[in-house]
């Protein structure tokens, strides 16, 4: 439904150039970007982090720094408006009324202390304020409740009282599109919609945006990294790279025939989830067992009330059996909030089970945690590298932590760690470096070295590529494949990425509220997967193209009632 | 640092905005420091004390006038060529007595920080590392330290021992570890979330490496601030306790004393006490416009 019209555009940036300057050197980051957007259209900017694609939304609705960037050149349109040279007033004044914005992460958007009705009550006092007019308490009144039933909120009173904590993520995603939705914008702009959410929420929340395009006749320009999402949400495309605009066209024409050699490679690093292109991963190692979790719960009590005197249960982990194999690859899947993450903490021996047992081929976790021999059977690789690796040290100092508390001599460890950068592929002389030099995707690689100096069978990998653009996660996937090849490791892989799943673990198993509810070979669970959940979270999975959309399963209404919490009612 | 190796040549674009890590850490804290002209300008003065300080008995133009020396020709007479600072009661050179009175001001600094720091820090690192029964008893011991007025506390002590420069010191030691405590309990608290916290222990790290070598250097930056900020208040809670009497006893050259002593005289001979207090200013002036500028340039909040 491409209906781009030259002559009837509500944005039109051309020849855009800013540039920043920091600690005294400049460096531009657009160059000569030009992107429209026509009436009634929905158009995706996608980049990478770091390619300029937030400075440009932040251009385009004024909240740049000057300093220090600097607009050097170009011009942004809305309508026949020159935005870049309007004056402070004006621009106001199309803030919400013409150009508004989704904001990304539905958890930081919000004042935890207000409730939603004094945040949207603000949105469109201030709004009033700025156009000059008067309007009365019971007129706010009613643009607040028929905009949250824009947004498809049922019980609009009571999410007018609550306060942001009480409401579930994806009602704060749907409040957040209200709130931007409440002076009636010609324009929307979303920043990485529903990406802060799950996926089945995230699902929603694109049907949602769809419907809001099509019923309300707004653009709406879509800025996001997720090809996934772009499809679904998009009829024009420009894809940017380092501040470039390489590639622009329609959604079928890039997603089928990408021009520029870097939308191709954008396109091949997606993990594909059905198709040709899927690589299935096996475990040739015979099927000795490795781990053996044998009827695993985990029981959080929280005390509550005046005294501390009642007794809040919450089940994490409840009665799960697995058996995990020497040399698999083992994905633990599931959305936050399913136990995937108290089940990996507990292999750690961080957690005490509150039932149930973990083993090594009969060595209980719990007698061996926290002793040498333990450390040598499992580590973990976290998800994100810049919590993990302490910014004070150099990468030599932590990669030498386990070996010098494994009592290795000095000169074997200062060797080890020669050989453990060359093992995740960085050069010798990023030892001296600290955290901060370093690019996201090689501090994970120095996370998974020192992972590896004591040499461990079991690696646990808890969403290693979550916190890396997906060019790079692709690059340590590659690696942990290598490493697992060259050392006989076992990995129990722990994410809510199911895509990468299909290409990277050979054995399978579904968390759903705290309990396995499918799991085996990822091959026949992808194929024919048994469980209403796994359907459901695999039909909502974004994926890049037709062939892929087709060979999703299929779930009725009523079973996707049965499993996923709608966000359409107050949580309590 | 051009010398980033980037994963794929995509990567390198992760630093088209950040082009601050293109430098070195220590490149843009000494970038962020120049640009600040008050930090400048504190170093400047706190450099200026010490060299005051250290090289007195070669810069003073009447080293006698140090210690007990009397010249009543020349008692209450006004700054001029030959006294830069005018003279005291007993006709002793101002000037020589400020130069001197910044050696007992910063040795006290040295002193009572020198206990109190590596105190409190390790302290603070204690309660928070461990957290639980120990931090609470360490944390409310402090508040209770806290709680006490520190003037009541001098007084305390240098009335059941004597009033000297080492029972000042003591008692203002007494005291400052407790902000350190407070201060390094907090950092350690907040950076018991960082994963890398768990992923030592979970290789091995024993308790003493984990405080001593992972979470200290990431104190390092606000001890530092914390310091220079400290030292312009103990200069000024030293020459309180002189003051009053309490502290270091004539006829050894202290700024405090020399306030004291010189109001007696206000207002006919005002430099008697004024030219010590503006002496006291200016350290402390320096000494916290280059904690500010420190602060600034490594970004710490206390």
């Amino acid at each position: 439904m491409s209906n781009f019209d030259m002559s009837n555009l509500i944005l039109d940036i051309s020849d855009l150039n800013i540039g920043f300057s920091t600690y005294g050197q400049y460096k531009q980051v657009l160059h000569d970007v030009s992107l429209q957007v026509g009436d009634g259209e929905r158009v995706a900017l996608i980049g990478q982090s770091g390619s300029g694609k937030t400075v440009t939304m932040r251009a385009i609705i004024g909240t740049l720094p000057v300093p220090p960037a600097k607009i050097t050149s170009g011009s942004i349109l809305y309508r026949d408006t020159e935005l870049l040279t309007l004056n402070k007033r004006d621009r106001n004044k199309l803030k919400g009324t013409g150009i508004s914005i989704i904001l990304q992460d539905p958890l930081l958007s919000f004042n935890p202390v207000l409730t939603i009705e004094r945040q949207m009550r603000d949105v469109i006092r201030y709004a009033d304020v700025r156009l000059g007019r008067k309007r009365s308490a019971s007129e706010h009144q009613s643009i607040m409740q028929s905009t949250l039933r824009k947004v498809q909120l049922a019980d609009t009173d009571r999410i007018l009282k609550a306060y942001p904590m009480q409401l579930s993520g994806g009602m704060r995603q749907r409040v957040l599109i209200a709130l931007s939705l409440l002076n009636n914008p010609k324009l929307l702009i979303a920043d990485e919609p529903g990406t802060a959410l799950d996926v089945t929420t995230q699902q929603e929340i694109l049907t949602l945006l769809n419907t809001l395009v099509a019923d309300e006749g707004l653009s709406l320009l879509l800025i996001t990294h997720n090809l996934g999402v772009v499809r679904e949400t998009a009829d024009r495309v420009y894809v940017m790279e380092q501040g470039h605009i390489v590639e622009h066209g329609t959604l079928e024409q890039v997603f089928a025939t990408p021009a520029h050699e870097y939308t191709r490679r954008l396109m091949d690093s997606v993990p594909p989830l059905y198709g040709k292109r899927v690589r299935t991963v096996t475990n040739e190692h015979d099927v000795q067992s490795a781990i053996q979790i044998d009827n695993l719960s985990k029981v959080f009590t929280r005390k509550t009330g005046l005294l501390r005197m009642q007794r809040v249960n919450n089940i994490a982990v409840n009665q799960t059996t697995l058996d995990i194999h020497h040399g698999d690859i083992f994905g633990i899947a599931g959305e936050s909030g399913s136990g995937k993450t108290t089940l990996a903490r507990m292999l750690l021996g961080l957690y005490e089970p509150s039932d149930g047992t973990i083993s090594f081929n009969g060595d209980s976790v719990q007698a061996l945690a926290g002793s040498e021999a333990f450390r040598r059977k499992i580590q973990i690789v976290y998800q994100n590298p810049g919590s993990s690796l302490n910014p004070k040290r150099t990468v030599a100092q932590q990669l030498s932590v386990p070996m010098i508390f494994s009592g290795e001599r000095k000169t074997a460890v200062a060797s080890r760690v020669k050989e453990l950068l060359s093992m995740v592929e960085l050069p010798e002389s990023y030892a001296s470096m600290y955290p901060h030099e370093l690019s996201g995707g090689q501090k994970q690689r120095v996370a998974i070295a020192r992972a590896l100096s004591v040499k461990p069978e079991i690696l646990v990998l808890d969403e290693p590529t979550s916190a890396l653009d997906v060019l790079i996660q692709n690059t340590v996937i590659e690696l942990l494949l290598r490493l697992r090849k060259e050392f006989n490791l076992t990995y129990i892989f722990i994410s809510h990425d199911l895509s990468l799943m299909r290409n990277f673990c050979n054995r399978v198993a579904i968390m759903f509220r705290g309990s396995i509810c499918e799991q085996g070979a990822t091959e026949s669970i992808f194929s024919n997967p048994q469980h209403a959940y796994t359907r459901a979270l695999l039909s909502s999975i974004p994926v890049i193209s037709d062939e892929e959309a087709t060979q999703k399963p299929t779930v009725t209404a009523a079973e996707k009632a049965a499993v996923l919490a709608t966000s359409t009612a107050v949580n309590q | 640092m051009s010398a980033l190796i980037p994963d794929k040549p995509g990567e390198a674009a992760h630093n088209a905005i950040d082009t601050a890590r293109h430098l070195s850490g220590g490149q843009m804290a000494w970038y962020r420091f120049s640009r600040n002209p008050a930090a400048l300008i504190g170093a400047t003065i706190v450099i200026s004390v010490f060299f005051a300080a250290i090289f007195a008995p070669w810069l003073s133009p009447h080293p006698e006038s140090a210690g007990a020396h009397v010249d009543f020709m020349n008692r209450h007479s006004a700054p001029d060529a030959q006294f830069w600072f005018g003279t005291d009661n007993v006709g002793r050179d101002i000037f020589t007595r400020v130069l001197y009175g910044y050696r007992v001001s910063l040795g006290m600094v040295v002193g009572v920080l020198g206990v109190a720091v590596p105190l409190g820090v390790v302290l603070g690192l204690v309660a928070g590392y461990f957290g639980g029964r120990t931090g609470f008893i360490v944390m409310r011991f402090t508040d209770i330290m806290l709680a006490i007025p520190p003037l009541a506390m001098a007084l305390a002590i240098t009335a059941v021992l004597s009033p000297n420069l080492i029972n000042a010191m003591i008692a203002i030691t007494l005291l400052w570890w407790t902000w350190h405590t407070r201060l390094i309990y907090r950092i350690v608290r907040a950076q018991m979330n960082e994963d890398y916290v768990e992923a030592s222990k979970l290789a091995g790290a024993s308790h003493f490496h984990i405080m001593f070598r992972e979470l200290l250097p990431n104190c390092i930056s606000a001890i530092s601030v914390k310091i220079t900020l400290d030292a312009g208040f103990v200069i000024l809670f030293g020459a309180a306790l002189s003051f009053l009497g309490l502290g270091i006893q004539p006829p050894t050259p202290d700024l405090g004393t020399m306030v004291s002593t010189g109001s007696e005289y206000l207002p006919e001979h005002w430099w008697e006490a004024l030219m010590p207090g503006l002496a006291i200013l200016y350290a402390i002036l320096g000494f916290n416009l280059l904690g500010d500028g420190l602060r600034d340039m490594m970004d710490v909040e206390l």
